[in-house]
C-alpha cells in the first residue's frame, strides 16, 4: 500500500482535538472567567503566575497544548473555508497552517522570555 | 440526443440551515474559530506575563472587562461543543476489542466523560492552590 504523507497532520490534528477536549473547557474557565468571578483568590497574580509558568515542566505542557490547539484549529478552519464556499484550498491552506505555525513559533519565543 | 442534468438549487454559503444535522456539524467546525482567536488571547498574555507586573495587570483587566468576559463565555460553550462532538465521535474511530466482543461504544464514551471529569478537577486543584 502506498504510503501517505496525510498521516502526520492527521496525526497532529486527532491528538490536538483530544487534547483540547480534555482541557479546554477548563481552561477557559480558569484563565478567562474565574478571573472575572474572583475565584481563586490571586492565583492569576503576577507573582504566582510567573512563578508556575517559569517551571520547566509547565512551559512544556502549556507548548503542548497551544501548540497542538493551533494545528487542530487551522485544520478545522481549513475545513470551514470549504463549507462556506471558499474553493481555494492551495491559498487557504498555506494561511491557517502559516498562521499555525508562527503561533507555535511566538509561543516558543514567549515561554523562553518568561 | 441531449440531456439536460438535473442540478438541485443549493447554497454554496448557507447549505447547512437545511438539516438539523448540518447545523450541528457546522456548530463543531465554527468551534475552531473560537478556539483559535482563544489561542491568540493565550499567546499574548504569554507575552505580558514575560514583560512584566504592569503588561501581566493590563492583560488581565482586558479579560476581566465586560467584553473579554462575553468573549470567554462564547469561546466557553464552543469549547464544551468541541468536547461534547469529539466524545460522540470516539467510538468510529476507536474499535476496542476484548476477546471475542468489542467494547460498547456507550462505554468508551462513559469513560472519556470520567478522564474529562478528572483532567477538570486536577487542573482547578492546581489553579486552586498554585
Amino acid at each position: 500500500m502506498a504510503r501517505s504523507a496525510k498521516a502526520v497532520p492527521w496525526f497532529v490534528f486527532a491528538a490536538g482535538g483530544t487534547v483540547i477536549a480534555f482541557i479546554l473547557p477548563v481552561m477557559v474557565f480558569v484563565t478567562g472567567l474565574a478571573p472575572a468571578i474572583g475565584l481563586f483568590g490571586d492565583a492569576l497574580s503576577y507573582e504566582t503566575m510567573h512563578a508556575f509558568v517559569s517551571n520547566w515542566l509547565i512551559k512544556l505542557i502549556l507548548l503542548g497544548i497551544i501548540g497542538l490547539a493551533a494545528w487542530h484549529a487551522a485544520h478545522r478552519l481549513r475545513v470551514c473555508a470549504h463549507d462556506f464556499g471558499i474553493r481555494a484550498d492551495g491559498p487557504v491552506s498555506i494561511a491557517v497552517y502559516g498562521l499555525a505555525g508562527i503561533a507555535t513559533l511566538l509561543t516558543i519565543i514567549a515561554l523562553l522570555m518568561i | 440526443m441531449s440531456r439536460k442534468p438535473y442540478h438541485r438549487e443549493m447554497s454554496k454559503t448557507t447549505w447547512f440551515l437545511k438539516q438539523s444535522r448540518y447545523q450541528h456539524y457546522m456548530l463543531h467546525e465554527i468551534s475552531s474559530i473560537f478556539v483559535a482567536i482563544y489561542v491568540g488571547v493565550l499567546i499574548v498574555g504569554l507575552f505580558r506575563l514575560a514583560q512584566g507586573p504592569d503588561a501581566w495587570a493590563g492583560w488581565l483587566a482586558a479579560v476581566t472587562s465586560p467584553i473579554g468576559v462575553i468573549f470567554h463565555i462564547i469561546v466557553f460553550i464552543f469549547a464544551i461543543i468541541h468536547t461534547t462532538s469529539w466524545f460522540k465521535a470516539v467510538p468510529q474511530a476507536m474499535r476496542i476489542q476484548r476477546g471475542e466482543e468489542i467494547v460498547p461504544g456507550k462505554l468508551i464514551i462513559g469513560a472519556h466523560y470520567g478522564v474529562w471529569a478528572a483532567v477538570s478537577v486536577v487542573v482547578l486543584l492546581v489553579a486552586g492552590v498554585a
